[in-house]
């Protein structure tokens, strides 16, 4: 028999792409399998029971997919079956665990060091969750200082697996006049999650809630009003908000005119990651008092003083900083 | 349990109460400490003078009818200084390293009895781009970087990046962008590393990425050159040299239309997700430290970049040698690839040595035009012209090299292209390795060569195929 290159070239073309196949539908595999430990977590978490339909329903399992898996969770001792109830064993609590660690922190990343938009984070942490090694996860976590929250105000579990009870309760629950923190801002379903980004609400930030209509919340916001359906509100988690803050109309650092003077009392939560830790690095902190000097020719940027340096400053950034 | 493992525990248990508001907490009691030592042991003493100086000059710098007129003013001397001072040093070294050391070399060669191929390989391969390179690029880099880094010593260039700032912002880029442009003008690799000045890592790409767009020191010849034989020549004498510099005036504000266009396509697309963020220190105006300013720049961007060009220019040299030297049948591996580049070159109005040239050139837009004549005699066979195979030359009249190309096929429409495709085809492998040491991404060092390379074939195959309809 004679060597042909041409089927040489064929069997390797060949062998690659079934080992590409195989290698997508074991990632894929695993991808299912860790899907359906995190959303049962997330129902023991948040108290819910979960049966075999929620799965499905929840993931968009077809009903012999989700029944595959569901035998296969039993058969690795991951969940155990109560009734029609499923339930997470320890070992399965661990690995799930382990797959909301890596998207929380991945979130924390997105945040905290992209400018990659907030409607983007969940999607894009979705698919780091199932791919991301553990050395990788560690040196993730160190880098970003060990983060305690992801950005929407879910904690991120520990390497060890310890996790916090939820803090807060929905934002409907609080009385007219009520001055609230926001601990949790639920980024599921998305388009829920757009009105909230829209309106500017993070963890972290102070509410006053002005009005409870019939089916919409009256809120004050850094001194914007606005309203908010319930069901929109019911994303929101908080806790009142024992310290007077003040969630009146605020002075920025905008309107200042050369020669003036000011004094710094906090950045808007709307200035968040690299942005709001460069802001601060440059000493713009609470008491910090802060001078205009100049405007460049066309009126923006602005020069100002901040502690015996001359720093300039883009109008959007300046109208972040609010003063006293 | 030990202590130790008590602490751990209880510290892990107390983390979750820390709420996401540590760093600010965190950063506000480092300040609020910082000031409070700082009030403590720093006394001010003295007025402040009742003629400052300083707030005058900021004055007059950033108002709306003088700041442009001093800056343009201010950039216009230093381009002058350069272009006028360089002028004596290069001529020089071209008359040291080109006319006298290398007939030199190839003398020694013939005497010493090396065989007639090391002797080309070497000397009029190797040590010719070297020298060349060298000649060309070191004058006007060491005029031009001290300068400019007195500028920015003295405080005023950052009251520049403070002025453009609006402009460059519209485009998604930093002010200080305007900065590391200016430096493009000089030698683009030496502005990829002063884009360190840009603190934003998405604001510093953007600025690497279109750097190119500033037309360096070894493109400002070409473009001279090529815009007086072939668009200068068509009005009347008395006219031409006006024309020509239109024309390339044309050429740079082309340049700087791309930097913006390119810079706000990049921010809004594979740069959106990059961490952005702005801030422009404006340091007081203080005396430049001239010597400490020559010392620095001559050192730190001068050197280390001529180093980097020579390193690169000599494998060059010696492949353009191999390639006009190396036959296979009955012509050389270069006639082989002009020929075999024609019918691709002629689509985006260039000519096959024109592409070579960019390709074995790649290390130094200085020796492009050297290459383009030595490979244009090679493949018309005018050996009457230049000094053999494989041996770069330039002719010292332009009429001379007007007719060189001409009887290469060139026309209007090429000159056209080759002044476009300087102005915007990939950087040099001098840049490019630049950019990679900077970014330290093989990423963004493949982007840097292949945005301007698609954009100039681009607008290449544009002008050509309107110029066909016309």
């Amino acid at each position: 028999m004679t060597f042909s290159w041409e089927i040489a070239a064929l069997s390797v073309a060949a062998g690659t792409l079934i080992f590409l196949v195989l290698n997508r539908r074991r990632r894929r595999h695993i991808e299912l399998i860790e899907d359906a430990l995190k959303h049962l977590y997330n129902c023991e978490y948040t108290k819910v029971s979960c049966t075999l339909e929620s799965l499905s329903g929840a993931l968009g399992y077809g009903r012999e997919q989700a029944a595959a898996v569901v035998s296969e969770l039993t058969r690795s001792k991951f969940i155990t079956l109560e009734g029609s109830e499923l339930k997470l064993t320890s070992s399965g609590r661990e690995y799930a665990l382990k797959v909301i660690r890596v998207h929380r922190l991945w979130e924390r990343h997105l945040a905290d060091e992209t400018m990659v938009q907030e409607v983007d984070w969940h999607k894009q942490a979705e698919a780091k969750e199932h791919s991301l090694k553990q050395e990788q996860v560690s040196e993730l976590s160190r880098r970003l200082g060990h983060p305690v929250y992801d950005p929407h105000g879910d904690p991120i579990p520990g390497a060890d697996g310890s996790i916090p009870a939820v803090r807060g309760i929905p934002l409907q629950t609080f009385n007219k006049n009520a001055v609230v923190t926001i601990t949790h801002v639920e980024d599921e379903p998305t388009s829920v999650y757009a009105q909230l980004v829209q309106r500017g609400l993070y963890p972290g930030m102070n509410l006053r809630v002005l009005d409870k209509l019939s089916d919409s919340l009256v809120i004050q916001k850094e001194g914007i009003v606005f309203e908010i359906p319930l069901i929109v509100a019911a994303n929101v988690r908080a806790v009142p908000e024992q310290r007077k803050k003040d969630t009146g109309p605020q002075k920025t650092l905008a309107t200042l005119r050369p020669g003036e003077e000011g004094i710094v009392s906090g950045i808007s939560h709307g200035c968040r990651g690299l942005q709001r830790r460069r802001l601060m690095d440059l000493g713009i902190v609470p008491g910090t008092t802060v001078g205009a000097v100049m405007t460049s020719v066309s009126g923006d940027p602005t020069a100002y003083r901040i502690r015996g340096g001359v720093i300039a400053l883009r109008k959007e950034q300046a109208e972040m900083v609010f003063l006293q | 349990m030990s202590r130790r493992e008590e602490i751990l525990k209880t510290a892990e248990k107390l983390r979750w109460d820390l709420g996401e508001r540590v760093h600010d907490h965190t950063v506000e009691a480092l300040h609020a400490e910082a000031s409070r030592i700082a009030g403590k042991v720093i006394a001010v003493s003295g007025e402040k003078p009742a003629f400052n100086y300083e707030r005058i000059l900021d004055a007059l710098v950033t108002n709306r009818w003088t700041g442009f007129p001093i800056m343009f003013l201010v950039l216009a001397v230093v381009f002058w200084i350069t272009i006028e001072g360089a002028n004596v040093p290069s001529s020089f070294l071209a008359w040291i390293l080109l006319d006298t050391v290398h007939p030199a070399l190839n003398q020694f060669g013939g005497a010493v009895g090396m065989p007639w191929w090391i002797n080309g390989f070497l000397f009029d391969g190797v040590y010719l781009a070297m020298a060349w390179v060298v000649s060309v690029m070191l004058p006007p880099m060491a005029i031009f970087f001290p300068l400019f880094t007195l500028a920015e010593d003295f405080g005023y260039l950052p009251r520049v990046a403070f002025n453009l700032d609006s402009l460059f912002r519209k485009a998604g880029a930093h002010g200080k962008q305007a900065l590391t442009m200016a430096m493009g003008y000089g030698c683009n690799a030496a502005a990829i590393v002063s884009t360190r000045i840009i603190d934003s890592p998405r604001e510093r790409l953007i600025a690497i990425l279109t750097n190119n767009f500033a037309i360096c020191n070894g493109r400002w010849p070409t473009l001279i050159l090529i815009a007086t034989i072939f668009i200068g020549a068509l009005a009347p004498p008395s006219l031409s040299s006006a024309v020509s510099s239109v024309a390339v005036v044309t050429v740079v504000v082309i340049g700087i239309v791309m930097t913006f266009v390119v810079s706000w396509g990049l921010s809004k697309t594979i740069l959106k997700g990059e961490a952005s963020f702005f801030s422009l220190e404006l340091p007081p105006y203080r005396p430049p430290r001239i010597w400490q300013t020559l010392y620095t720049s001559v050192i730190d961007r001068t050197l280390i970049v001529l180093w980097r060009a020579v390193v690169w220019s000599v494998p060059a040299g010696g492949v353009i040698w191999l390639v006009s030297n190396i036959y296979i049948g009955d012509s050389s591996l270069a006639e082989h690839a002009v020929h075999s580049f024609d019918p691709v070159a002629f689509l985006f109005g260039l000519n096959g040595v024109i592409l070579l040239a960019y390709i074995i050139a790649i290390p130094a837009n200085e020796i492009v035009i050297p290459t383009v004549l030595m490979l244009t005699v090679l493949v018309t066979g005018m050996t009457e012209l230049g000094s053999g195979a494989g041996v770069m030359f330039e002719l010292e009249s332009e009429l001379a090299t007007a007719h060189v190309l001409k009887a290469g096929g060139w026309t209007l429409l090429t000159g056209i292209n080759l002044m476009l495709f300087s102005l915007l085809h990939n950087p040099c492998s001098t840049t490019l390795y630049t950019i990679y040491k900077e970014t330290g991404s093989a990423k963004w060092t493949t982007l840097a060569a292949l945005i301007p390379l698609a954009i100039a074939f681009l607008v290449c195959f544009v002008v050509t195929q309107l110029w066909a309809l016309l």
